[in-house]
Formats: structure tokens, sequence, C-alpha cells
């Protein structure tokens, strides 16, 4: 995983604890769809991060197979 | 697709064939340029809602669609969402296109600014239609919700600086002066005007750090510059990156867009005050904001004309690029708007002006003419580049977007400046006794036709956008756009 990816990640994951500990104490309507709205982005986001990290090693993984098979060589 | 370099001498782009392949993160200017589309259609709808709510005040269904709650919706839809993701996507472009450089932090910190920035947007009309807001303008979201932009804010600043940072070519071409100018002075004004004391932090609620006349002053202080700096500065860096690329041409002068550049940052960020005058704000304070806006005019239309000279030997090009014709004729309204923008700044025109709908069709002036047409200017230019097309799916589309466009304008700044100054007059209109010769009521009457056409006018405006959406999506769509399938077809300028 790449350096940027992990930093991006541990940021999501505080915004997202921030977001559950405003909702958890909501004292209106707002900060209560704050705070849960805040902490579901969070949660897609990072999911959304570790998808494309297996995306990029999937992509290495067969850019390494067609190389192997000498596949650039006949492009 | 060929890179781009600035040749200093002339200041001109030339095509240069790079040293080595850059990966340019392109994916995140696409996904700008789609969500300032959308947000602009979001804008506009509003817009013409909250229009007709004028004209016709049953339309206004309590509590969330009131105007008081719409309004700032309609207003961060667009200037924030559809103007603020345009200047995201085309600064992301610029900056690295002219840096020879990918954008700084690789793809997640550039989808955490996307995706941020969207969260932001939606939170914040979510807050103005429950009721939420800051009720400051152009400022509204809670407390909370600007503590989030400022995440976001500073993640874009790092990228872009980095970017620069980093860059191949040893200029800082003209167009990433001003998006930096555009970052680094909307995140001071941002941080400085909403520094508030929250109710508590389980809150929504919070109170401002200042008070009174000084609360008034720094409101306006940013109001002002959130102008200045977000919709002028900003897309003055769009207009000196499209332009020239568009045209083909130099920039007419580099040395006045140096010059003109350092004038608009410093005198701009002393004009706030004329928003104030005839209020409790001191008068020398008044004075000062009115002189400031006046001197504003220099660097202004020093902008204007290298804008618009920046044609000179390619005028041609307007009967065929309905896109470059949206960016010479908002550089043409950019040139009215700030020409009228200290005129009205002057205490007795002020006097007649102030708190009057000619002040709308002011601002509307600049936004839709400005704002909207140098933003529609470089998607026209933008989106075949970015989505490897040909060209454009009809320049015949485009033409009708630009005619019908342009006649919303003229509708909606036309109307409200005609009912603006009924207004000012129809309230400083004595009879023979000393009285008031009218009741508010008398003027709302008189200007309820003009509110019909300023209606008009928007949804003009908004049809022309939904015009440029279908013609965008046919372009990234149409098999008669894809390379390869039309023989012999020029490429798009600048691929």
């Amino acid at each position: 995983m790449k350096a940027g990816d992990l930093i991006i990640g541990i940021l999501m994951a505080c915004l997202g604890l921030i977001g559950l500990y405003a909702a958890a104490g909501a004292l209106d309507l707002e900060m209560s769809i704050f705070g849960w709205s805040l902490a579901g982005f969070a949660v897609v986001f990072v999911f959304g991060l570790i998808k494309h990290h297996y995306d990029d090693v999937d992509a290495a993984h067969a850019a390494a197979r067609h190389a192997a098979a000498g596949g650039a060589g006949h492009e | 697709m060929s890179d781009l370099a600035l040749d200093t001498a002339s200041a001109r782009f030339v095509t240069a064939a790079p040293a080595r392949h850059v990966d340019y993160n392109e994916d995140i200017v696409r996904k700008f340029l789609i969500a300032s589309m959308f947000w602009g259609v979001v804008a506009f709808v509003v817009g013409c809602y909250i229009a007709a709510e004028l004209a016709w005040p049953q339309l206004n269904i309590a509590p969330w669609f009131n105007f008081g709650r719409l309004r700032p919706v309609h207003t961060s839809a667009a200037i924030f969402a559809f103007g603020g993701s345009a200047l995201f996507g085309t600064s992301i472009y610029v900056v690295q296109r002219t840096c020879r450089a990918p954008l700084w932090g690789g793809k997640a910190l550039a989808n955490f600014i996307f995706w941020g920035y969207q969260f932001f947007i939606v939170m914040a009309a979510l807050s103005y239609v429950l009721g939420f807001s800051k009720s400051r303008e152009y400022a509204e979201p809670p407390w909370h919700l600007d503590l989030f932009l400022v995440v976001i804010w500073v993640a874009y600043l790092v990228a872009y600086v980095a970017t620069l940072l980093k860059r191949e070519e040893p200029h800082i071409y003209v167009a990433n002066w001003f998006y930096l100018a555009f970052i680094v002075t909307v995140a001071m004004l941002w941080i400085v005007n909403n520094l508030t004391i929250p109710v508590s932090i389980y809150g929504s609620r919070s109170y401002s750090l200042f008070a009174g006349a000084q609360d008034a002053m720094v409101q306006w202080w940013y109001g002002h510059n959130a102008v200045g700096f977000f919709l002028t500065a900003g897309f003055l860096g769009m207009m000196y990156y499209f332009i020239p690329k568009a045209a083909d041409r130099p920039v007419y002068s580099y040395r006045l867009s140096v010059v003109h550049f350092w004038a608009l940052i410093f005198i701009y960020i002393w004009a706030g005050p004329h928003h104030l005058e005839y209020t409790s704000l001191p008068d020398w304070t008044q004075t000062l904001g009115m002189v400031f806006s006046i001197m504003l005019w220099m660097p202004s239309w020093g902008g204007m004309i290298n804008g618009l000279m920046t044609l000179s030997g390619a005028w041609e090009k307007l009967r065929t690029d309905p896109g470059l014709r949206f960016s010479v004729t908002a550089v043409g309204f950019y040139g009215m708007s700030t020409f009228e923008g200290p005129l009205m700044s002057i205490r007795s025109v002020n006097a007649l002006a102030h708190y009057t709908d000619w002040v709308i069709g002011h601002v509307h002036s600049g936004t839709l003419g400005w704002v909207a047409f140098i933003t529609f200017g470089a998607f026209y230019y933008l989106v075949p580049v970015l989505w490897k097309r040909t060209g454009l799916y009809s320049t015949r589309l485009a033409a009708w977007h630009y005619w019908i466009s342009t006649l919303g304008i003229v509708l909606y700044i036309t109307s409200m400046w005609v009912a603006g100054i009924m207004e000012g007059l129809m309230w400083r209109a004595y009879d023979a006794m000393g009285f008031l010769q009218y009741s508010f009521i008398q003027t709302v009457v008189a200007v309820h036709p003009l509110y019909v056409v300023r209606l008009l006018g928007g949804i003009f405006f908004l049809i022309g956008m939904l015009i440029m959406c279908f013609n965008l999506i046919m372009t990234v769509k149409s098999p008669s756009t894809a390379r390869g399938n039309v023989p012999g077809a020029a490429l798009a300028a600048g691929a």
C-alpha cells in the first residue's frame, strides 16, 4: 500500500470516529445527520481505498503475467 | 496528447514533445467537471424556483422551501458547488499541464479532495433546508461544516503547491498565480469570518467571535473578497489558460498580466466596506472602501483588455468556435460588471442602489455573464480533450446554448436594473407635505412584472445549461466523435 493511501485512510478513519462521536452526543437534528453522514462517508471512502489497492495489485499481476508470456512483443 | 509549455519570451504556448511521459491525473478533472455541470443544473433550477417565489409568494412552502432557506441553497450551489467544482477541476488540469507534473499526492489525495468537497456541499445544502444556517451571507454553513471544509481546502492547497514545487517547467505560468491567490486567500477569508464559539460541541448553533459593526465589517471583508478571490481571481486563472489555448494565440501582454495580478490582489482586499455604506460603520472606513473600489477599475480592466486583445489576429475563430465565443463574451461581461461595481460603490450612487434589485442585477451580470460563461468556454474546450474525442457533438447546439443564455442574461439584468432604479426612486420620493410618497408594498407591486421577466431570463439560462449538458454527454457517448471514426477529422484543439 502506498504511503499516501495509508495517510488518507488514517485521516478518514479519524474523521469517521469524529462523526460517530458527534452523532452520539448530538443535541440537534443537524449535528445528528452530519455525524452519521460523516461516519458513513468515511467507511465508504476507506472501502474505496481498499478496493483500489487490490485493483492495482491485480493489474500489476496481470501485467507481469502478460510480460512473462511475451505479450508485449506481440502488440 | 501533447504537452503544453510556455515560451516566456513571447508568452506563447508552444507544443513541445515531453522529455518523459507524464501520467497526468485526468480522472479527478473529469469528476470535477461532471460535478460542476450537475450542480450548475441544481443551482439554476433552485434559482428559477426562488425567482418564482418572489413573483408569486404563495409558492413559499413552509418551512423547508421558504425563500429564506432556499436562497442560500441557490447561492451556495452556484458559487461553491458549480463554480467551486469548475475551479478545482480546471486548476488541477492547468497546474499539471503548465508544470508538466502529475498532481502531487496520488489518487487517494485527489479523491479525498473531490469526495470531501462534494460531501461538504451536500451537507451544507441540507443544513440550510433544515433551518440551521449561520445567517452569514455566503458563509451560512454551521461551524462544524466550516471546520470540515478547512480540512479539504488545506489538502487542496498542499496538493496544488506541491505540484508547483516539483514542476518540470522553470516558469510558473500566470494562470497558476491567479489560482493560487484564490486558494490561499479564500482559506484566510473563510477561517477568519467563521471564527465562532459553538454553544456546545454537540450542537450546530454558534456565536460569532466578533460583535456589532466589527462583525459586519468582517462579514463583508469576507463577502466582497469571496467575489474578488473566488469569483474573480480563480476565474481569471481559467481565462489565462483557456483563451490562449482555444485561440491558439499568446497572451496579449504577459507583463500586463503580472502587473494587474499584483494590483488586483493588493486593492481588492480593502474594498469590502462599500457593502456597508450608510451604516454604523465608521465614516472613514466607508470612504476607504469606496476609494479602493474605484481604484479597482484599473486592474480589473487590465485583465479584461489582456483577455480580449489575446484574440488579436484570431477574431475569425469566434464564428466557428462557440466555446471561445463564450469565453470572450465572459470577458466582456467581466469588464462591464467590474465597471458597474465601483460605480455602485460611489456614495451618491449607493444611496440610490443599496438594498434594491439593481444589486441583484449587478451580481448576476458577474455570475452569469462572467463566471458561468468563462466556465462554459472551458468545458467546451476540455470535454473533447479529456474524453479523447475529435470535437464537440454539435457546434450548432453550442451556438443555441450561447444565444439562449445571452438572451437570458439580458432579460435578467435589464429587468433588475429597471426594478432597482424604480425601487430606489420610489423609496426616496417625498410629497409636498414631506411624507414618503409610496408605501413599501406599492414598490413591491410596481416591480412585480419585472420579477416575472427576471424569472423568464433565468429559465432561458437554465434551458441553455441543459442544452450544454446534452451536447457534452453526447460528445462523450456518440460514435460520431470517437477518434478514428471520422476520417481526416482534426483532433480537438490542444489534444
